[in-house]
């Protein structure tokens, strides 16, 4: 079965909550409204910087319902299922389905490190327990190094029709090249999309997509550099690669807790991070802020909502 | 001034006869192979070549025969990267006194050095010698030791013989970093991979690679990077998907499996030292049916 779901660029909005640290749904209708009109052709959620796994599973459901409500269709959504147990990572992808979400996406378990044949297992599961397209999220940096081969890749191809991608944050040009010059021969349509804002290398290798954790804060930066990957413009592509590869830097070492700090210093504040993460204290604060001044593509990027 | 170090540069095995000594005339003969095929620059001996199975002796002795085979018609530059740091420092000097063109040096290996450590070690090699020195950075072989950005624009600002990098990450992330810290700072640094992973780095920066196949496919090599440098992104994919299929034939027991495709492509170059394996004639077998199917039996020069 080919698929015919083209994600493109995908925001993956933050998750903003109040001062009790309720999910701020208000506040979420705003960042939707500003990622939708900020260049999104998909949305996915909740990633990890969208503090997925800080959320109950009756607020997963709920954000999810409300997100699809909000977008009413305008854009298509990416539901995140990872989940330690299988059997509750796959109940969510059915409520993904059944929500109307137009794909799902998972990682290998947390915590535990199964070796690749429960991991195959795993995925098969979960991507079997719907019809819509399932994007295997390959995030060696998120999960203690837990990652798939190629070879893994392409055994789930052969059992699972609606394996459509995977969104990879390995960066690994070698498992990359791979994966993408024997998948799509099996599966005609299979698709790699760059986990983060690190595309050039990925766009020249056959990425088509990219998901964009920074859209959040640079988004006329992130759309720059996904239009010159898609068009192949991979030389003039360099300069705005460069920018976001320094962004991605600063925000990096905080995490969700720098992610939220620099929305804040974009006008756009999401609250705090739910516990156990920390917010930034005001030191780290100034210091990232004081970083953020020295991109100088961040200038142009849009203040507020 | 472009550096001279650019292109696909060829790292030649070490020939070895039937009872595992050196084999000069076959390594005279692929030295010539390789810059008559279109190397643009030779290097030796990387790990490819079995550096640390070589004693330091073997290593001067057949370091010389490369540059006066060479002789002077591309860049040479000595791998020197040894178990024991003396041996190391031992190697470049010999390096220069023979009149290499440069030299090229992992980060050290067994201790899991600090970052201090590596710049201590890098200070110490590029002030010992005039030569240009170029480094190794390979985090995936040496458990996650690697010269980070940072590191790497501290060498730089601090030794004008320091001027490039062969980058075995093979990670956009960890190419990036090097490429952002360096290239501000010295525009003619050599930003090269190992292996031809051009495809990816080309379009950051990079200005040309190692070579795993360059003995079995060196017109695919030049093919490569050509496409790479004129930006023909379709025709570039093509090419490094072929020649990553060739890696992935090659990287397991590198480079046992390398030297029984050379056997196929009428170039017999010797076993392979332990504890390596020499590929059995059933390897060699299934890798000549692979190089039949990929299209590089006909497609790539036969005998020397």
């Amino acid at each position: 079965m080919a698929t015919t779901f083209q994600p493109g660029l995908v925001h993956t909005p933050a998750t903003p909550f109040t001062r009790e640290g309720a999910i701020d749904l208000d506040r979420y209708r705003k960042l939707i409204e500003f990622h939708l009109s900020n260049g999104a052709e998909t949305l996915a959620l909740p990633m990890h910087l969208g503090e997925s796994v800080s959320l109950s599973d009756s607020e997963r459901r709920t954000l999810l319902e409300f997100v699809i409500k909000c977008v009413d269709g305008r854009k298509p959504i990416i539901a995140h299922v990872s989940e330690t147990g299988t059997v509750i990572a796959a109940a969510l992808a059915v409520h993904a389905q059944e929500a109307g979400a137009a794909a799902i996406i998972a990682t290998t378990p947390y915590y535990w490190t199964p070796p690749p044949r429960m991991v195959l297992e795993h995925f098969f599961r979960i991507g079997s327990a719907v019809k819509i397209p399932f994007f295997l999220y390959n995030a060696p940096e998120d999960m203690q190094g837990s990652k798939v081969n190629a070879e893994l890749c392409l055994k789930l191809i052969e059992k699972l029709p609606n394996f459509a991608g995977v969104v990879d944050l390995s960066f690994d040009w070698q498992f990359m090249i791979e994966l993408i010059s024997d998948a799509p021969i099996v599966h005609p349509g299979f698709q790699l999309l760059a986990g983060a804002e690190l595309m050039v290398s990925a766009g020249a290798i056959g990425a088509t997509g990219m998901f964009a954790p920074l859209a959040g804060i640079a988004p006329r930066l992130v759309r720059e550099l996904y239009e010159l990957c898609r068009d192949q413009k991979l030389f003039e592509a360099r300069k705005a690669q460069e920018q976001l590869a320094a962004l991605r830097q600063t925000v990096k070492p905080g995490g969700v807790a720098s992610l939220k700090a620099a929305m804040r210093a974009m006008g756009r504040d999401c609250g705090e991070p739910r516990p156990p993460v920390l917010p930034l204290d005001a030191v780290a604060c100034q210091k990232l802020v004081g970083e953020l001044d020295t991109i100088a593509s961040l200038r142009s990027e849009p203040r507020g909502w | 001034m472009p550096t001279k170090f650019r292109g696909v540069m060829q790292s030649p095995v070490t020939p070895l006869k039937a009872d595992f000594s050196l084999d000069l005339p076959t390594f005279e003969r692929l030295l010539d192979f390789h810059v008559r095929t279109g190397a643009t620059a030779i290097s030796w001996p990387h790990h490819k070549g079995e550096s640390l199975n070589l004693t330091i002796g073997e290593r001067k002795l057949f370091a010389q025969a490369a540059v006066r085979v060479v002789g002077g018609r591309i860049p040479v530059t000595i791998h020197v990267s040894a178990l024991a740091v003396e041996n190391t420092m031992e190697l470049a000097r010999h390096a220069e006194a023979i009149g290499a063109d440069g030299i090229l040096a992992i980060t050290p290996y067994f201790w899991a050095p600090s970052l201090e450590a590596i710049h201590a070690y890098f200070v110490r090699l590029c002030s010992s010698i005039a030569l240009p020195v170029l480094s190794y950075n390979s985090p995936s072989y040496l458990a996650g030791v690697e010269i980070t950005g940072d590191l790497m624009s501290r060498l730089i600002e601090q030794l004008p013989n320091f001027v490039g990098v062969k980058e075995a990450s093979f990670n956009s992330e960890k190419f990036l970093e090097i490429s952002r810290a360096a290239l501000p700072q010295r525009p003619d640094f050599a930003l090269l991979t190992g292996v031809e992973y051009l495809l990816p780095s080309v379009p950051l920066g990079g200005v040309g690679s190692y070579s795993a196949a360059g003995s079995i496919c060196p017109n695919l090599c030049a093919q490569l990077f050509d496409a790479c440098v004129s930006g023909d992104w379709p025709r570039a994919r093509e090419l490094q998907y072929k020649i990553s299929r060739l890696w992935i034939l090659f990287r397991d027991q590198y480079p046992s499996s390398l030297k029984g495709g050379m056997v196929m492509m009428g170039r017999p170059v010797g076993p392979t030292r332990a504890p390596l394996p020499t590929a059995s004639p059933e390897r060699q077998a299934y890798v000549r049916s692979e190089l039949e199917r990929l299209g590089i039996l006909d497609a790539e020069p036969h005998g020397w």
